[in-house]
């Protein structure tokens, strides 16, 4: 059996007294993209940043390509080839849109970056190739900070494009994109797809979730209630009542 | 007056060079020290011991302050810059304090408050540089090199991983940066230059004492630094002419007791700051945040 | 002797520093601004009081005009400082200098106006009487411990039992709850500054009639609060009082093994130890980073 990219055991995660995380059982299969669907505070951020190492979970553990990543610092579990967004964006805004995109390559802790000339060359071809492909390589040169918020939003995903890694990990990137921008985005990533690219998507927009995921994860108040094909459980009353407002009790 | 002119030139080189290595911190790293004064000492006091004690090679003395001062610096950075960046400017803080209790207590290695007197006059490799105008194009070319250094530095890899730091530091974790360690990198090399900028200060007064490593100079120097602009090459050089000439011009005006003009002058440096932080947080010489 | 002696006075001293030290969590808890501008506060009300013993007011008319100093410069700074700042950027670094500036023009006006000496209210409570053999004490050791542990339990009470006090709480735990009430932050967050800047009075009074005024104090007092902040867990009211009595006790004790100019450097060294090996201090939350 080959490993799974990414799968989550048993993950568990307190603030205080609030549980935000109850029991997550997830995985990730290869090339496909799984997305996390919920109402609002039911956990699907803090589910990121447990992956990516930015909490530490109270249980529970998270396999990158088979092997546990417990207690590893963010950063090594960056370049497992786990690349994400933030919901907030966090685009690094007093630097250019070129140097946002190259900063998310260079990863030596280091006064220069080792390889030489060599590897300086296929680090700006893989910055010119995701901006060509998110279309920002006409606002090269721009400050992050001054940029419009669709373009913010396609920044943030030409600095995963660019990371090459295998692994994506998307938090609400089309939330708020006019339809033509909301277009460019879903063909961005189903061509990811097609690369082989595994993806994890957070998203409220449903049409959009029927349009890229295969698989669909049902999380809600830090528990996954179900997990399928997205015919199934876009078309669970329950589950939609839920999405839509209607509390439990 | 040509005294007067070359003196203040080579203070202001001098401050320049320390300023130059704190915007390295503030303005690309944006990590706040308050403690710039310490190893500005650091530096000091080790090219002046050596130069009384050994050779007053300049070279030598700037080598030996910077690399103390970096190696020290390490003490602060190393715990630290592993916690939020609130705790290091406490941490700063405190560093600043007990630094100036350690300067003026450690007689044999500080001189105490009277200081280390009688540093010899500089040389370079056995020849005389103590000539004023030598003196102020050995340091303006000490100048030059470390702008060249940190210009090349802040637009390759480094300089753009300490920017994104700045800018999210959980972006730039999540991108694969190695924060604590490239943080603690940009303290020791930010260190290490104002290290040089003291060891090239002890020689100018040819006398060091604690009175030039207190807060009150480590805020000097945040001013020069935040009133010229952060994270520019040219910002903190117009800072540090701005505050050294204010209060010869201050001395200018009738009204001003000349006693005075100490606390006049931190009062408007005082005021550009909390002004510029409210209407142009760049600086004089940044670049305004005007958003499309 | 010695050793109680100095127990004795750090605890004076730790009363002071706990009392200005929850003012500023208070403000950081509820805005999570960091108000280094509080040592400002602390000097302005310590120089009013001064200003008015020596013009013969009584010194309850004294105590009102440093409250009302304090207050309004807290106020003030929230209102015309960090307001305007958040409106457009709100960076820690940009808040952090504009509210140092504040600290830096007080401490000069401050020097420019009563010069840079030392300044003493003369107060006959702080006559020192032998309570035991080799103890001295004064009625002011009394007073400063009686006012802050009044102090607390109001502020206890009002944060615990009232509407408004509850919602500071609330503001700094979870900010959404405050809709839920039907506050608004706005006015919350004058409050915190108005009473965290109100709780550096009794400080500010107590050092004028004690170890004396002199226009660097306010640096010194924003120090303190840093590192109780810091040493109690960041945004802890609690710990940050707990913090500042430590902090005091320990720089007067350290002056039984060491000479006196060691003692403000003793109570860096805690923060440094903190820092190092509990940096969430004695009761915040986990915060690497
Ligand atoms: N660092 C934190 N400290 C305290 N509470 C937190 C923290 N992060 C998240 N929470 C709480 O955990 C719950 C889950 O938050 P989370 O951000 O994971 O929700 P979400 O599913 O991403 O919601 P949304 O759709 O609004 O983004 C929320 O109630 C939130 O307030
Ligand atoms: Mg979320």
């Amino acid at each position: 059996m080959t490993d799974l990219p990414l799968s989550v055991r048993g993950l568990n995660k307190k603030f205080g007294g609030l549980t935000a995380v109850q029991d997550v059982d997830l995985d990730l299969q290869a090339g496909i993209c799984t997305a996390l669907v919920g109402p609002n505070g039911a956990g699907k951020t803090t589910i990121f940043n447990l992956i990516t190492g930015n909490i530490p979970p109270d249980a529970g553990e998270v396999l990158v390509n088979g092997k546990p990543v417990r207690g590893m610092v963010p950063h090594r579990i960056a370049r497992m080839g786990v690349a994400r967004s933030f919901q907030d964006l966090r685009l690094f805004g007093r630097m250019s849109v070129r140097d946002n995109v190259l900063a998310a390559i260079e990863h030596s802790a280091w006064l220069w970056q080792p390889g030489g000339g060599a590897a300086r060359r296929a680090r700006e071809a893989a910055v010119d190739a995701a901006l060509d492909r998110t279309g920002l390589t006409a606002l090269a040169d721009a400050r992050a900070a001054d940029l419009a918020y669709a373009e913010r939003k396609f920044l943030s995903m030409a600095r995963i494009l660019a990371t090459g890694g295998r692994i994506w990990l998307l938090d609400e990137p089309a939330s708020g994109l006019d339809p033509h921008s909301r277009a460019r985005f879903v063909s961005l990533v189903r061509s990811a797809v097609a690369d082989g690219v595994t993806i994890c998507l957070i998203e409220h927009n449903l049409d959009i979730v029927t349009e890229l995921a295969t698989r669909i994860a049902f999380l809600d108040r830090g528990a996954k209630l179900a997990e399928g094909e997205p015919q199934a459980i876009l078309r669970d009353p329950e589950l939609i009542g839920i999405y839509f407002g209607e509390r439990r009790t | 007056m040509i005294a007067y002119l070359l003196n203040l030139a080579t203070l202001a080189t001098v401050f320049g060079i320390l300023a130059a290595s704190l915007n390295l911190l503030i303005g690309y790293a944006g990590i706040f020290s308050i403690a710039h004064a310490v190893f500005f000492g650091i530096g000091a006091y080790t090219g002046a011991q050596l130069a009384i004690l050994f050779i007053p090679d300049v070279l030598l003395a700037c080598l030996a302050g910077g690399v103390l001062a970096g190696a020290l610096s390490l003490c602060l950075a190393l715990p630290a810059l592993r916690v939020r960046g609130e705790y290091f400017v406490a941490a700063s803080l405190g560093l600043q304090m007990m630094a100036v209790t350690l300067f003026s207590e450690a007689h044999s290695l500080t001189g105490g408050h009277g200081g280390l007197v009688g540093i010899p006059m500089p040389t370079l490799f056995g020849i005389d540089i103590s000539e004023p105008a030598t003196f102020l194009v050995f340091c303006l070319l000490v100048l030059g090199g470390v702008l060249l250094a940190i210009r090349m530095l802040m637009r390759g890899s480094f300089g753009r991983a300490l920017m994104a730091i700045r800018d999210s530091e959980s972006a730039a974790e999540a991108f694969g940066k190695d924060v604590p360690r490239l943080k603690t990198l940009a303290v020791g090399l930010g260190c290490t230059l104002a290290g040089v900028a003291g060891a090239l200060f002890a020689f100018y007064m040819a006398f060091v004492n604690v009175e030039s490593f207190t807060l009150e100079q480590s805020i000097l120097v945040m001013a020069m630094v935040i009133i010229g602009g952060t994270a520019t090459l040219a910002g903190p050089l117009v800072g540090v002419l701005l505050l050294l000439l204010l209060p010869a011009a201050l001395s200018f005006l009738p009204f001003i007791p000349p006693t005075q003009i100490g606390a006049v002058q931190q009062l408007i440096y005082g005021g550009a700051m909390t002004l510029l932080m409210i209407f142009r947080p760049a600086g004089l010489a940044g670049q305004s945040t005007g958003r499309r | 002797m010695l050793f109680l002696q100095l127990l004795f006075n750090g605890i004076q001293t730790g009363a002071i520093y706990a009392l200005t030290a929850a003012g500023f969590a208070l403000i950081f808890g509820a805005t999570r601004i960091f108000h280094v501008a509080h040592g400002a506060s602390f000097a302005l009300a310590g120089y009013a009081f001064l200003m008015c013993s020596q013009a013969g007011l009584p010194w309850p008319v004294g105590c009102l005009a440093a409250l009302a100093v304090a207050v309004a410069f807290g106020l003030g700074m929230d209102a015309f400082i960090y307001r305007p700042i958040q409106r457009h950027e709100g960076s820690f670094f940009t808040v952090f200098v504009a509210a140092f500036g504040m600290t830096i023009v007080v401490q000069s006006l401050i020097e420019i106006g009563f010069g840079r000496g030392f300044a003493v209210v003369p107060s006959a409570l702080t006559m020192a009487k032998e309570v035991m053999p080799g103890l001295y004490l004064a009625n002011i050791f009394w007073v400063a411990v009686g006012v802050a542990v009044v102090l607390f339990a109001i502020v206890g009470l009002f944060l615990e039992r009232t509407r408004a006090g509850i919602g500071l709480r609330a503001l700094s735990e979870n900010p959404e709850l405050l809709r839920a009430y039907g506050l608004s932050s706005r006015k919350l967050s004058a409050l915190a500054f108005g009473l965290g800047s109100a709780l550096t009075v009794p400080g500010a009074v107590l050092t004028a009639v004690t170890s004396g005024l002199q226009p660097a104090i306010s640096a010194q007092v924003m120090l303190i609060s840093l590192a109780s902040a810091v040493v109690g867990g960041i945004g802890s009211l609690r710990g940050a009082a707990l913090a500042g009595l430590l902090l005091g006790v320990v720089e007067n004790l350290v002056i039984s093994v060491l000479d006196t100019q060691w003692s403000s450097a003793a109570g860096f060294v805690v923060l440094f130890i903190f820092i190092l090996f509990k940096p969430s201090g004695l009761f915040g939350q986990a915060v690497t980073r």
